[in-house]
């Protein structure tokens, strides 16, 4: 072994080139041995591990895209929800609309509310539809559950209405358990009330409140409140009585327009 | 022991080659490591640490497509070799011979394997794919001597910002 151990340390280089050259013999004319033996053997240390990793990458990557998509698909799921929950609602509006009849020589037009223009209360609102629509000034505005206002500015195609919350707008009301007429009014620290009333009037909580049809502009019959309390002390002259609104000025969206009143 | 860093270098080579190539590639250009990793070591190791890392290193590059491992071994030994004879005569304090260096193996060894891949398309890969990828190996080469030189170092990196 010793001489064996002598050639090679003194022939390092030749032996090293030798064994080199072997190899690369090897590899050049044995295309069906060496060479996919070598390549397997590299593939399975060096590549696997790293192709393995670059897999994972890959299916991490594309479970963060498939998440983000999913998380698309179920936001316009659930808008989608909304939006039939949404029609379903209007569909049930809609259902007890057809149960409400217009006045006499009205009819209806069906408006959406583009803006509303709140000050702690709301007081006007900005509806989809004009002067093209045969919108005038001082139509009534009414929903399902009774007046909301009426017409005040009319644009082509857009119209304001000024809402019984406006304190500005007054409405003649009469009680229609005793029909006593006073004038309905809203004020933004009492809220609505029922202005005019004798001291002797017959009103009580739970009364329902309407249009009296008097100064041309509203219909007789629209709902305008419920009564909320009745106070009169010794000696008044008039009834101080507090109203609920039929309508919730704060959830009102579907208008309707009544026109052809003034014909 | 001592040959745990080679062996990192060839992992490093496989990781370059499976992920790393494709994340920087650039319009056609990309890094050739191998050159890179056998020039480096035949810059600065001994003529059978060269020879071997260079057989190993064409091994790796070659496992890809086996047909061109021999051409792989005769392109990546030889002038790694020859490198490594040259860099004894020179003087590697300088960064343009060593530069010089790298981009004629660098130049070796696109050329002949695009030969070898594309003949007939060598003039138009020449200015399409084996000049960008020289530009390329050369900057990040260029980068690599500046750091082993201590030219950039982490305090300095850290001192611009």
């Amino acid at each position: 072994m010793t001489w064996f151990s002598t050639i090679f340390l003194k022939n390092r280089r030749f032996v090293n080139f030798g064994l080199a050259a072997i190899l690369f013999l090897l590899i050049t004319f044995s295309p069906n041995v060496v060479r996919p033996l070598l390549g397997n053997i590299c593939s399975s240390i060096f590549f696997y591990p790293f192709a393995e990793l670059k897999y994972y990458i890959i299916e991490l990557q594309d479970a963060s895209r498939e998440n983000r998509l999913l998380e698309k698909q179920l936001t316009e799921a659930s808008l989608q929800l909304e939006i039939l929950s949404e029609a379903k609602r209007e569909n049930q509006r809609l259902r007890e609309v057809i149960g409400f009849d217009p006045p006499e020589n009205f009819r209806l037009i069906p408006v959406k509310i583009v803006t509303l223009y709140q000050n702690v209360y709301p007081i006007a609102a900005v509806i989809n539809k004009g002067s093209r629509e045969s919108i005038k000034i001082n139509q009534p505005v009414i929903n399902r559950f009774g007046l909301v206002g009426k017409i005040k500015e009319v644009m082509p195609d857009f119209a304001t209405v000024t809402l019984l919350t406006d304190p500005m707008n007054a409405v003649s009301g009469r009680v229609a358990e005793t029909r006593e007429i006073g004038i309905v009014r809203f004020s933004p620290d009492k809220g609505m009330y029922f202005d005019n009333l004798p001291a002797d009037s017959d009103i009580e909580p739970n009364h329902l409140v309407i249009s009296s049809g008097l100064g041309g502009v509203y219909p007789a019959g629209l709902s305008l409140a419920i009564v909320d309390s009745v106070t009169a002390s010794r000696g008044d002259i008039l009834k101080t009585v507090y109203l609920k609104p039929t309508v919730n000025f704060f959830k009102i969206d579907e208008l309707y327009v009544l026109t052809g009143g003034e014909q | 022991m001592r040959f745990i860093p080679y062996i990192l270098y060839l992992f490093l080579l496989a990781l370059y080659l499976t992920i790393l190539r494709d994340i920087t590639y650039i319009c056609g250009a990309q890094i050739d490591l191998a050159v890179l990793m056998a020039a480096l070591v035949a810059l600065y190791k001994s003529e059978m640490t060269t020879f071997w890392f260079a057989v190993c290193i064409a091994i790796i590059s070659g496992t890809p497509l086996l047909d061109l491992l021999p051409w792989e071994m005769i392109i990546l030994v030889i002038p790694a070799l020859i490198v490594n004879q040259i860099s004894a005569r020179i003087n590697l304090e300088s960064l343009t011979s060593r530069l010089i260096l790298v981009a004629g193996y660098l130049l070796i060894h696109q050329a002949v394997l695009t030969l070898i891949v594309a003949g007939n398309d060598f003039f138009i890969l020449l200015y399409k794919s084996i000049l960008p990828t020289m530009v390329y190996t050369l900057v990040i080469g260029w980068l690599i001597f500046q750091i082993l030189d201590g030219r950039i170092t982490w305090k300095k990196t850290k001192a611009l910002f």
